[in-house]
């Protein structure tokens, strides 16, 4: 993420357009991949050295790249790498001993230790630092007594992007830079879109929704708990985190009121022609999680006979406005002839506390009428049988792969 | 019955067989009546004097008993100033001069409500500051917590600055009873203003020496931290309570080889800034230099090394380590505080004269036992950075040196001496160590000397 002064925006009929560049942009692809060689040629040297080196290329390689950008944009770069770096301790001493011994030694002298020794052989600078070098071991005391500042430490790892990776994190961050100044943020989530992906990135970033069904996908409002006392910027870091979740799937179109400079303005993009890519990992049990649903979606369809019973992916969303979550089942079971609508949701390999809500969820949802079928895995483990109590519609369970013939044979 | 909870920073209640009064509104997105935290104590009193049953899951304050360690013997004008703040409900802002005590008013205060406190300041150095004294005060009883500058840590007493508050305090906004805000001007700013809706504090305490904003925002303070309760402006305590200084002002002369390459550096960067056309007034006015210079081809390059080359000899000029050395050397049984111009200068100078460095990046805890060796005796002299901005407190030191690139303003220099400390029978002294010879002088010089 960038620190607000390297953000870029400009207005542009009312609108606010963000500063940036494009991949093809050979340019800023050689200037990308400049700066991604300095950090790589630096590991194992100080940071105040790199950032010695930064500076001049600042001078060097922005204006070339602008005239008047040019400054910014090398900065922002060097932000962005910044965050793929690690950094060490340049030294096994403490620093701290050394120079707390130091200055002890120095102001227990009866005068300010000379520069040089001189005839009337008063204590020198040198006496002091090579008494302390002698008690502690270290060659060079006065080097290390502040090698715990940030200059100091040592560039341990990088990981190195390619230049098009940091022209397109760039852009992603210039948009991220602007959300911090959002008072709100409206997402429209298409059809076919993740909609559990992003109420997973609501959640984790504490943000407060309120949901609206469109006539395809749902209308998505997003801001905290202090809005509506009047508009405030307070959650715009979290929206701006929540940005490269939402990036992970489409089709969306969001608009953010954003106070720019001491104007409202207003940021709108969509996912056709945002041309934005997320570097979110996404979710981790997600991850996991998709391999099973990928393998039933294959069973359910390798299944010849399947009683009249439609899969759908997952499209509702069924809102719990007092949890601030929302459950996105993984799979709609529509029957054709009869209209009947049950959720189909599949608990993978899940935390305890996961579980735990996810099951109070359920409860909750059943309560509302929804009919909700739940296929759980055994590694899932003694939470079993809370679960089958808990979930009257029934559980499911499966070993590594849940078959269509299982959740077949739970219908009703 | 109506119950109140905590929930990142609002008042919730639940309940409630109504609709409820302001600030309450009814949240359609979560479906609860919700009002920003600091309606906390309007909403309790209300409840209790209507009589209405509820119950209180919101608040998670803790009763401490805090007793202060150090003895305080408080002068007359804080006494007075804790009483008015008693009068007016244990909420409200304390207007008092630089070095006039006003962390003496705070330290009472928690006192006196001895329940859990969150101290509000705006920079690291000040956290640091706070942190030390509270250390001193409660630190037998009660763990000091910080929040900001790399620390996490929350206690009962915690010490944290208005930007970590502004994320934060909607994590731990229902941990204090009391909350302190130092520099409280800094609180109308429009970002920190949302800060005390956040916390249900029923009690707060503001301490400044210049409540007025140019923006008028201390039109605002009534309702974010209370009423001003008591005001004594430096004129009503100057001589009796606030230590009178001598300032001496000490000229450094660049030497024959500085000033030859000084001048040369001052050439070159001149002549390109007059072919340019630019001004040089402001930051912008630098910017835009530093843009022309490495964009112009010709000449640009050597313009910008000339710029940090002349910076570098007027920052770094030989007699002005000199003079340092010679002062530390008759001072050296005094006690003496220098203020050096940047936090690398303070590093280069602690590494010279193996004297300790303060800067914003040294750690809360080894800050504190410096300033505390210095006030034992144990260390002699110390190096400081950017210390007003950060209105640190000097250590019973009685000799203050500057080191600053050209003159001071009049008033930054007031400040510094009025935050000495000298020991009985002591004269505070300040010098004032300021390059000449630099500048405009020059170019003028070298104008006229090219027609001979």
């Amino acid at each position: 993420m960038l620190r607000s002064e390297h953000v870029m925006a400009r207005l542009y009929r009312g609108k606010l357009v963000t500063h940036s560049l494009s991949p093809d942009d050979q340019r800023a692809l050689d200037v990308a991949g400049e700066l991604c060689d300095l950090y790589a040629e630096h590991v194992g040297l100080p940071r105040s050295q790199l950032e010695r080196e930064l500076a001049v290329r600042e001078e060097g390689l922005g204006p070339g790249l602008d005239a008047r950008r040019g400054f910014k944009i090398v900065r922002a770069f060097s932000k962005l790498l910044e965050e793929r770096a690690s950094w060490s301790a340049p030294t096994e001493a403490d620093p701290y001993t050394l120079r707390t011994r130091i200055f002890e030694l120095a102001a227990s002298l009866p005068e300010p230790p000379a520069a040089e020794a001189g005839l009337l052989e008063a204590p020198t600078r040198e006496d002091v630092l090579s008494q302390v070098a002698v008690e502690t071991g270290v060659e060079d005391p006065a080097a290390y007594m502040y090698a715990d500042r940030q200059g100091a430490q040592l560039l341990g790892d990088f990981d190195r992007p390619s230049p098009g990776e940091l022209v397109r994190r760039y852009n992603v961050a210039q948009v991220q830079g602007v959300l911090y100044s959002a008072k709100d943020l409206v997402v429209d989530l298409g059809e076919g879109a993740d909609a559990r992906l992003v109420f997973h990135y609501v959640k984790l970033l504490g943000l407060i929704y309120d949901l609206e069904p469109l006539a395809h996908g749902h209308r998505i409002h997003l801001d905290g708990p202090l809005s509506i006392f009047g508009g405030t910027r307070k959650y715009g870091l979290r929206l701006a985190k929540f940005l490269p979740g939402l990036l992970m799937t489409s089709p969306w179109k969001l608009s953010a009121n954003v106070e720019w400079r001491g104007r409202d303005t207003v940021l709108e993009l969509d996912s056709k022609t945002s041309g934005l890519e997320s570097h979110y990992l996404g979710p981790k049990d997600e991850r996991e999680a998709d391999d099973v649903r990928e393998a039933f979606v294959r069973a359910w369809e390798r299944t010849k006979d399947t009683g009249g019973w439609q899969l759908e992916r997952g499209g509702d969303v069924l809102p719990f406005p007092r949890r601030k979550v929302a459950l996105v089942p993984d799979f709609t079971l529509r029957h054709t002839g009869t209209g009947e609508v049950v959720q189909l949701e599949i608990l993978g390999f899940w935390s305890e506390r996961n579980l735990v809500e996810r099951v109070a969820l359920l409860r909750e949802a059943e309560k509302q009428g929804h009919r909700l079928l739940v296929a759980a895995s055994e590694r899932l483990g003694a939470s079993q049988e809370a679960l089958s109590g808990a979930v009257e519609g029934g559980v499911v369970s499966f070993k590594e792969r849940l078959s269509a013939k299982a959740v077949l044979a739970a219908l009703p | 019955m109506i119950e109140l909870f905590y929930e990142a920073g609002t008042l919730v209640a639940t309940g409630a067989s109504s609709g409820l009064p302001e600030p309450f509104v009814w949240d359609g997105r979560t479906r609860q009546w919700r009002a920003p935290a600091s309606a906390y104590r309007e909403t309790v009193l209300d409840l209790r004097a209507q009589g209405i049953p509820h119950e209180d899951r919101a608040s998670a304050f803790e009763k401490i008993p805090l007793e202060s360690r150090v003895a305080m013997e408080p002068r007359p004008y804080q006494k007075e100033a804790l009483g008015a703040w008693r009068r007016d409900g244990l909420r409200g802002v304390v207007v008092l001069p630089t070095g006039a005590g006003k962390t003496a008013v705070a330290v009472s205060a928690m006192e006196r409500v001895g329940r859990s406190t969150l101290v509000v300041v705006p920079t690291l150095a000040l956290l640091k500051q706070w942190y030390s004294v509270l250390q001193d005060a409660f630190g037998g009883s009660v763990t000091i917590g910080l929040l900001g500058g790399g620390y996490h840590e929350i206690t009962p007493i915690t010490v944290t600055t208005y930007d970590s508050a502004y994320i934060h305090a909607e994590r731990y906004g229902d941990r204090f009873a009391l909350v302190v805000y130092d520099e409280v001007h800094h609180l109308p700013a429009p970002k920190n203003a949302i800060i005390p809706k956040m916390l249900l504090a029923p009690y707060a305490l503001g301490l400044t020496a210049t409540p007025e904003r140019p923006d008028g925002g201390h039109d605002l303070l009534p309702d974010l931290a209370g009423p001003t309760v008591y005001r004594r402006s430096p004129e009503d305590l100057a001589g009796t309570y606030l230590a009178p200084f001598e300032l001496i002002r000490i000229p450094i002369e660049l030497t024959a080889q500085e000033r030859f390459d000084y001048a040369q550096a001052e050439a070159v960067y001149r002549d390109f800034l007059e072919k340019h056309r630019l001004p040089m007034r402001s930051p912008e006015d630098w910017q835009r230099f530093i843009m022309v210079a490495s964009t112009s081809h010709s000449g640009g390059r050597e313009a910008l090394l000339a710029a940090r080359q002349r910076r570098e000899i007027r920052e770094g000029a030989m007699r002005k380590g000199a003079t340092l050395e010679t002062l530390l050397r008759r001072h050296w049984d005094d006690r003496i505080i220098v203020f050096a111009k940047s936090v690398d200068e303070v590093y280069a100078l602690s590494r010279r004269f193996l004297i300790p460095g303060v800067t914003y990046e040294t750690p809360a805890r080894e800050r504190k036992e410096i300033l505390d060796r210095i006030r034992e005796g144990r260390y002699r002299a110390v190096i400081a950075s950017d210390v007003l901005n950060e209105g640190v407190d000097v250590p019973d030191a009685g000799v203050a040196v500057i080191l600053a690139g050209s003159a001071s303003r009049r008033e930054y220099v007031q400040r510094l001496g009025r935050i000495l400390r000298p020991r009985e029978g002591k004269r505070a002294i300040l010098y004032e160590l300021v390059t000449t010879q630099t500048g405009e002088e020059f170019t003028a010089r070298r104008r006229k000397e090219a027609f001979l």
